[in-house]
């Protein structure tokens, strides 16, 4: 009834105008809100003391204090945590693609008994986070010597089913018959998997290693358990320390922290605006398999 | 007999042709093995040594133990300061879940309403949505702790402007602890869920709409009716990630409340975390960790039954 008054009181391309207008409203308004955050990241890492403790809302500083940055840079070993961040996740890049590549082609294209067996055990490991396993993980590592080492920060995230499976989802998908015309030119296993597999799977490749870059990047947890000596820190574990940077007490010198995470998270700004289209859509397509 | 090999015939063009035998590549199996090998190593052999581990009194500062039986099992389920703190961090667990879920999915299902627009502006901001996921929790957690700063940060300072003149202590209160980090990690994740859902509703056909739309029905009745039960295999999809990675949580307790005030946001792996790091009770800690295994272990397994049996699938 009310549907229907409403119809008669404005023709429908008023309507139709309304309706898009208050959308795009409600969808900036959503997406600044959404933003904000990052913004008063930026904000924050370019203001003096006084502001940051002023009791007034200073919403860009009044001159941007680039000196912040090279506080933090000068305060800790950043560039340190950064090389330390960057070996880790280049080691579990490699070894995740590398590993992930060989098995997914066993499991898609290979002829061996237990196939399928070993496709379960690979799956079940999906069901065990490292949340569970950390403490006997933490006692080996700890044996053998390599704490506070980048191959005992890589070790626990070196092999990851999930890339697997999704390799293999895709190298299903690689008709035989490419497979054989290859083989009868006389091209060996690595050569097809490498020449012809891995470039057929171009987009699964780089879906694969952009979640593999960002769960090591991002890696919080494993880093924090098994790095206990500063030099050694990852990122976002350095980070966290910029906040008892002043004697061990937690501070507000909030404009350097913020510095701090602006600085450790502008790979990711750049990993993300290179790849944003990949990242949109290979997510997607990953969450409907 | 593991390498028999058997002669298959096959009759192709009324001719009987002999097949060669199926083979076992030992190239297959090798490539396979590193991955197959390092998995057991780094997720079963733990589990194996949990259990183990469960039975001892193992001291983090210490490299001798004792096996002492079932008593960290008796401890677990009758010592009066376990069972407050294990049942806490279970209920604080669950809690932050279902938040997160409700969170997460709801308003990510409104934002893939409202950001159903395939134009070049709107593409923008979805990106700018979307963008905070990738972004360290841990970064993203300091950032929070900055804006839901007592004294000098930016929400209560909008709050003054609504006439909230006392600053909300948003991390020391009891229950907005858990609220704050319900907002962060909601912040962080519904971009995820908006992506998720827009995609399934562009998979939607467009002739369910028109159809319904001939037959009276309203906007109202065509998302209950057309746009629910069709995105039900994402719903499912996005709630058993969603569940399982919240009851994982601990990066964003970890930084905004350190598991306090008075342990009201302390999660179960903040718990076990505490009791093997900050205790040194390894022995507990495994004890707490296996329990936590079997609830995970549960939770999927019924979940994934649930999956087969009301989902609808065509779309």
């Amino acid at each position: 009834m009310q549907a229907t008054t409403r119809k008669t009181a404005l023709p429908p391309r008023v309507r139709h105008t309304v309706g898009i207008t208050v959308r795009t409203i409600l969808a900036v308004l959503v997406t600044v809100i959404m933003v904000f955050p990052l913004y008063w990241l930026l904000a924050t890492s370019l203001k003096t003391e006084a502001e940051v403790m002023s009791s007034t809302i200073t919403f860009w500083p009044k001159v941007p204090q680039w000196v912040n940055f090279a506080y933090v840079v000068n305060k800790v070993p950043f560039f340190r945590y950064m090389l330390n961040t960057a070996v880790v996740t280049a080691l579990q890049m490699t070894s995740e693609l590398l590993l992930g590549v060989l098995a997914a082609y066993a499991f898609s294209k290979g002829k061996f008994h237990g196939k399928h067996f070993f496709f379960i055990v690979v799956l079940g490991a999906m069901m065990i986070p490292i949340q569970v396993t950390f403490i006997p993980l933490y006692i080996v590592i700890a044996r053998v010597g390599l704490m506070n080492t980048y191959w005992g920060v890589w070790i626990a995230g070196c092999v990851s089913s999930y890339a697997i499976f999704l390799l293999r989802q895709a190298f299903m998908t690689v008709d035989d018959s490419y497979l054989e015309a290859a083989r009868v030119d006389g091209m060996g296993k690595l050569g097809v998997l490498f020449r012809i597999m891995v470039p057929m799977c171009k987009p699964t490749m780089i879906t694969v290693g952009l979640t593999s870059f960002m769960g090591g990047w991002n890696n919080y947890f494993w880093p924090k358990v098994i790095v206990k000596v500063q030099n050694m820190y990852v990122l976002t574990v350095g980070v966290q320390r910029l906040r008892t940077s002043y004697g061990g007490e937690i501070t507000n010198n909030y404009h350097q922290i913020m510095a701090g995470v602006l600085l450790s998270i502008i790979p990711v700004f750049i990993v993300f605006a290179l790849f944003q289209k990949h990242m949109l859509s290979g997510f997607t397509k990953a969450a409907m398999k | 007999m593991f390498l028999k090999k058997k002669t298959r015939t096959m009759v192709i063009n009324g001719r009987e042709v002999h097949l060669r035998p199926e083979k076992f590549y030992w190239s297959d199996f090798f490539m396979a093995l590193p991955a197959v090998l390092i998995l057991i190593l780094i997720t079963y052999y733990p589990v194996a040594e949990l259990i183990r581990i469960s039975f001892t009194d193992w001291r983090l500062t210490s490299r001798e133990y004792d096996y002492v039986g079932w008593k960290n099992w008796i401890w677990l389920f009758t010592a009066k300061t376990s069972l407050r703190y294990l049942t806490n961090s279970l209920r604080v667990t669950f809690i932050y879940t279902i938040g997160n879920i409700l969170i997460d999915l709801g308003i990510g299902l409104l934002l893939a309403h409202l950001f159903n627009h395939l134009t070049k502006p709107y593409s923008f901001m979805r990106a700018l949505i979307f963008m905070p996921r990738y972004i360290a929790m841990s970064s993203c957690g300091i950032i929070f702790l900055w804006m839901l700063n007592t004294d000098y940060g930016v929400i209560n300072k909008m709050l003054e402007w609504v006439g909230v003149k006392n600053h909300i202590n948003w991390l020391g209160d009891d229950n907005l602890a858990l609220v704050s980090i319900l907002m962060l990690t909601g912040w962080h994740g519904v971009g995820y869920c908006m992506m998720i859902y827009l995609s399934a509703l562009l998979g939607i056909s467009r002739d369910y709409y028109e159809a319904s739309s001939l037959d009276g029905a309203t906007g109202l009745q065509q998302f209950r009716y057309i746009t629910l039960p069709l995105l039900s295999p994402t719903t499912l999809f996005l709630f058993i990630t969603t569940f399982i990675s919240s009851m994982k949580v601990y990066q964003s307790v970890d930084v905004m409340t350190g598991g306090g005030p008075r342990q009201k946001t302390e999660v179960m792996v903040y718990y076990i975390y505490r009791l093997a790091f900050d205790d040194n009770r390894l022995d507990r800690a495994s004890v707490v960790a296996l329990l936590f295994f079997v609830v995970l272990l549960v939770i999927t397994a019924s979940t994934l039954r649930i999956t087969n049996k009301n989902v609808h699938y065509e779309a």
